[in-house]
């Protein structure tokens, strides 16, 4: 699989680069970013995959959420796809910032007309990994996950169904139970069907209730002035609760005066690299 | 007296004392030998037979060893006892020859002044001649005039009877006759105006006879020269005192007396300490029975048959001091340090104290290199160590007299932290484990009485303080709780309020657990305030880092190696970690762990 410089900036020593790719699981070009901390020029690193949120691209992550510093201090390579797939011209993909593009919700549908390309749980969890390892120096066993909003729902189903694959699991003001809000059920039933059952094999909190596998630490910061919080668009009581109940490891802080956007994710984000690189560094 | 009669005869007296020896050695050793058969008085010729008789196995062997051990002894002694007769050797020859001087001058002096006196006589002889002579002299010159003025006399007479002119001779006849008439009627003194004899009086040679005697009498000793205190040679209860003779003086024994100095000399001096005495015939003396650390008057005389010297100077001597004890539960190390503290074992104050250290292998044994720190002021010692090491640390209490004996020794751990609690700041609804490290909040009411009086306690919050080592580095503990406990743990400076809870205040920082109905909060306290945080499984074992340079506090779900919170402080002061039961229950303290990797990233 080819891949295209897109761009490349030298940033806190390292590089922020931007490729591009023909995706086989979205039948797409695909862009995704990168940073290679200096680390990268003479050693294997591990690699944090970044979840975005609802409407953003690969750029929103690399431009405004302060990882770049961190990153290079910890010597992680930080890889951040899009949220969904673009350009294939599917009808409605367009009408909703919180449906169709942009708005993935990292799920492989089964309904028509996105079962084709809206495969992005695959992309995410195989196609991607494999592209970074084969072209970049990577330590394949060092994978960690992590994510905002969407993204965050994105990151904490993808290590709860894959236990053991990623150390280190975070998450920026997550969609924990998408099948109790209207966020998550809009997108369920139209990229899943009528079908909730099917839903669950999505949803963090579901799948937390019938975790097992390797020992989980989850780091969940949420600010307390998130509009969609009060929304109830976000539901973290219900994950903490079943968490609480089956004993996976979660510190969720609640930090005030915060809200849903970058700047709250910039003011936490070193937090959430030094804790995964104490899984990737061990 | 001959020196080599002497000498022989000495010889001859060891010789006779060898032959002693050997005699009793070897008839010591026939006993053994001869076991049944019984000692023979001259067991030299019954050397043969016992070596046939009872070479029983085993038994002979012990025998055997026994017999060398005596031999070894006997021949230990024997060399003990050649070697003091040298001494004694010496010591005679060098009195003799003092002697030998002293009599020298002695008699050199009493012959000078018998010279002097002869002088002294001769010349007064002399001047008695002399005089006499001249006396003499004048008599006869007296004489020799008389003898002239008759002669003339005769001659003038004569003259007048042979004159021719009768006339003449009528006129002066007569005078001249009544002249020489006259002159018959004088008196001749014929006798000598001086004796012919002379005068000896008496030699006075009274002195002359003290100086003889005195040269059989030795004089009294003049006052001996006594030591100062020579160092290292003084033990807690024990002085070696040495002292030497100003001159050349005989000395039959010493006297040495002592005395010890008191602190505080009492208004009356009705009390005064009681002087003892110790006779002895050496210039040394070690004295012993007496107290550690205390400061003694010592003065000695010297006696012979003539009298006592006068009293030496007066010497102060000191006593070593007791040695130091180590206060256990107020000790504290790191990986960088240790902080020793002692109480000074003495009731008097010592000069200074030296503290020793000693590295401990792995495999136990002592490294035989000592590591020591003098002239330490008070009762407690930084130490810088290295990391991962074990020590052994002892004290030693220094005063003039020199250093006491080391004090027993603690065993220091460089690996993490470690403290004891600071036992009096402890609330008193609070109870403390006998190993220190456990603390209890029981049930019962505590009666009023037991409430603090004690201004270091905490008073409402249930609380008590570490003894965490002032030094500014990384440090690391775990508290062991069990889900129902609801506790606050955390650090805090020294003097935080006590009548305070633990993170109410701005001087303390600490993680609290409340046990709710429905749920378990946690709430992470400076100030009264917390962030809002929800933990998922219950911390049973907290791991509490403490990071003076970065300013951080940070605390860890140990089993899960889960990081909880991190305060972000630059700390002014050390501080203290903290404990408080917020409700009847216990928690443990465990240090001296190695702060795992994930904790200071």
């Amino acid at each position: 699989m080819a891949l295209t410089l897109v761009s490349s900036n030298k940033c806190a020593g390292g590089f922020q680069k931007v490729f591009e790719h023909e995706s086989t699981e979205l039948k797409c070009k695909m862009k995704f970013a990168v940073y290679l901390p200096p680390k990268a020029e003479t050693d294997k690193c591990a690699v944090m995959y970044w979840l975005s949120g609802l409407t953003c691209t690969e750029q929103n992550f690399i431009t405004k959420a302060g990882s770049q510093l961190g990153a290079a201090e910890h010597g992680i390579i930080i890889v951040a796809p899009d949220t969904s797939p673009r350009g294939c011209n599917i009808e409605g993909e367009d009408e909703s910032w919180d449906f169709g593009t942009g708005a993935g919700f990292y799920v492989n549908a089964t309904q028509d007309p996105w079962k084709t390309n809206y495969r992005m749980y695959a992309y995410v969890t195989e196609e991607l990994p494999k592209l970074i390892n084969a072209n970049f120096p990577t330590d394949p066993e060092k994978m960690s996950i992590s994510g905002h909003s969407m993204g965050g729902h994105g990151a904490l189903i993808c290590a709860l169904k894959n236990p053991g694959k990623y150390k280190a699991v975070s998450a920026f003001a997550p969609i924990c139970n998408p099948m109790q809000c209207p966020w998550g059920q809009k997108a369920f039933s139209g990229y899943l069907g009528p079908d909730r059952s099917t839903w669950e094999a999505y949803d963090a909190t579901v799948l937390a209730a019938s975790y097992s596998g390797p020992q989980l630490d989850i780091l969940i910061d949420q600010g307390r002035d998130d509009q969609f919080l009060s929304a109830s668009q976000l539901l973290p009581d219900n994950l903490i609760a079943v968490c609480s109940e089956k004993k996976i490891p979660v510190v969720f802080r609640l930090q005030p005066g915060y809200d849903h956007s970058y700047f709250f994710i910039y003011s936490f984000m070193n937090d959430h690299i030094k804790h995964h690189a104490k899984y990737l560094n061990a | 007296m001959d020196l080599y009669e002497i000498r022989g005869g000495r010889l001859g007296v060891i010789a006779e004392e060898a032959e002693l020896q050997e005699l009793s050695r070897e008839s010591t050793a026939m006993e053994t030998y001869n076991v049944g058969s019984p000692p023979s008085p001259t067991a030299a010729e019954d050397g043969s037979d016992g070596e046939e008789d009872p070479f029983k196995e085993g038994e002979t062997e012990g025998e055997i060893i026994l017999i060398r051990d005596q031999l070894q002894e006997k021949v230990a002694e024997m060399e003990s006892f050649a070697g003091h007769l040298e001494e004694i050797f010496l010591t005679v020859e060098e009195n003799f020859g003092r002697q030998e001087q002293h009599l020298e001058q002695h008699y050199n002096d009493v012959l000078q002044t018998l010279s002097q006196r002869q002088d002294e006589s001769a010349a007064r002889l002399e001047e008695e001649k002399k005089s006499k002579l001249e006396a003499l002299y004048g008599q006869l010159l007296a004489c020799g005039q008389a003898l002239d003025a008759s002669k003339e006399l005769i001659e003038t007479a004569q003259e007048v009877y042979r004159s021719q002119d009768k006339r003449l001779l009528l006129k002066t006849v007569m005078p001249t006759i009544k002249r020489i008439e006259e002159f018959a009627k004088d008196e001749v003194d014929l006798t000598l105006s001086t004796c012919l004899e002379f005068n000896t009086p008496l030699a006075d040679l009274s002195d002359v006879k003290t100086m003889m005697d005195s040269i059989n009498v030795v004089p009294a000793p003049s006052a001996p020269v006594i030591n100062p205190q020579m160092p290292n040679s003084a033990t807690q209860t024990s002085l070696r005192v040495c002292w030497s003779l100003f001159s050349d003086d005989t000395v039959e024994y010493y006297e040495l007396y002592y005395r010890p100095v008191l602190e505080d000399t009492p208004a009356d001096s009705t009390f005064t300490p009681q002087v003892s005495k110790v006779t002895l015939k050496e210039t040394h003396c070690t004295v012993a029975d007496l107290l550690p650390n205390a400061q003694y008057e010592l003065w000695v005389t010297a006696t012979n048959t003539t009298g006592i010297s006068p009293a030496s100077e007066k010497a102060l001597y000191m006593t070593v001091p007791s040695p130091p004890v180590i206060k256990q539960r107020e000790c504290s190390s790191c990986p960088e340090a240790a902080l020793i503290r002692w109480e000074s074992g003495n009731t008097n104050p010592v000069d200074s104290y030296t503290v020793e250290l000693r590295e401990m292998g792995a495999d136990g044994t002592e490294s035989s290199i000592t590591e020591s720190i003098v002239a330490v002021p008070t009762c407690q010692c930084l130490i810088q160590l290295q990391p991962g090491q074990r020590y052994l640390i002892s004290v030693r209490a220094v005063n003039i007299g020199g250093p006491s004996d080391r004090s027993e020794p603690i065993s220091i751990t460089t690996t993490g932290t470690f403290f004891y609690l600071l036992e009096d700041t402890a609330h008193p609804c609070l109870s403390i484990s006998e190993d220190g490290f456990t603390i209890f909040y029981g049930d019962e009411e505590l009666p009023i009485s037991a409430m603090a009086l004690d201004d270091n306690t905490f008073t409402r919050c249930v609380a008590v303080l570490g003894d965490l080592i002032p030094v500014r580095g990384r440090h690391y503990w775990e508290v062991e709780v069990d889900d129902g406990t609801e506790f606050r743990i955390g650090v805090a400076y020294e003097d935080t309020e006590r009548n305070s809870y633990l993170g109410a205040n701005s001087t303390s920082w600490c993680m609290r657990h409340i046990l709710s109905p429905s749920r378990h909060k946690y709430e992470f306290l400076h100030n009264g305030w917390s962030p809002d945080l929800r933990i998922t499984v219950n911390p049973v074992r907290i791991g509490v880092a403490l990071d003076y340079d970065r300013g951080t506090l940070s605390f860890f779900n140990v089993n899960l190696e889960q990081h909880l919170h991190t305060f972000h402080c630059h700390f002014q002061n050390y501080v203290h970690p903290c404990f408080s039961l917020d409700n009847p229950g216990a928690l443990t303290v465990h240090n001296s762990i190695e702060a795992p990797e994930y904790t200071f990233i």
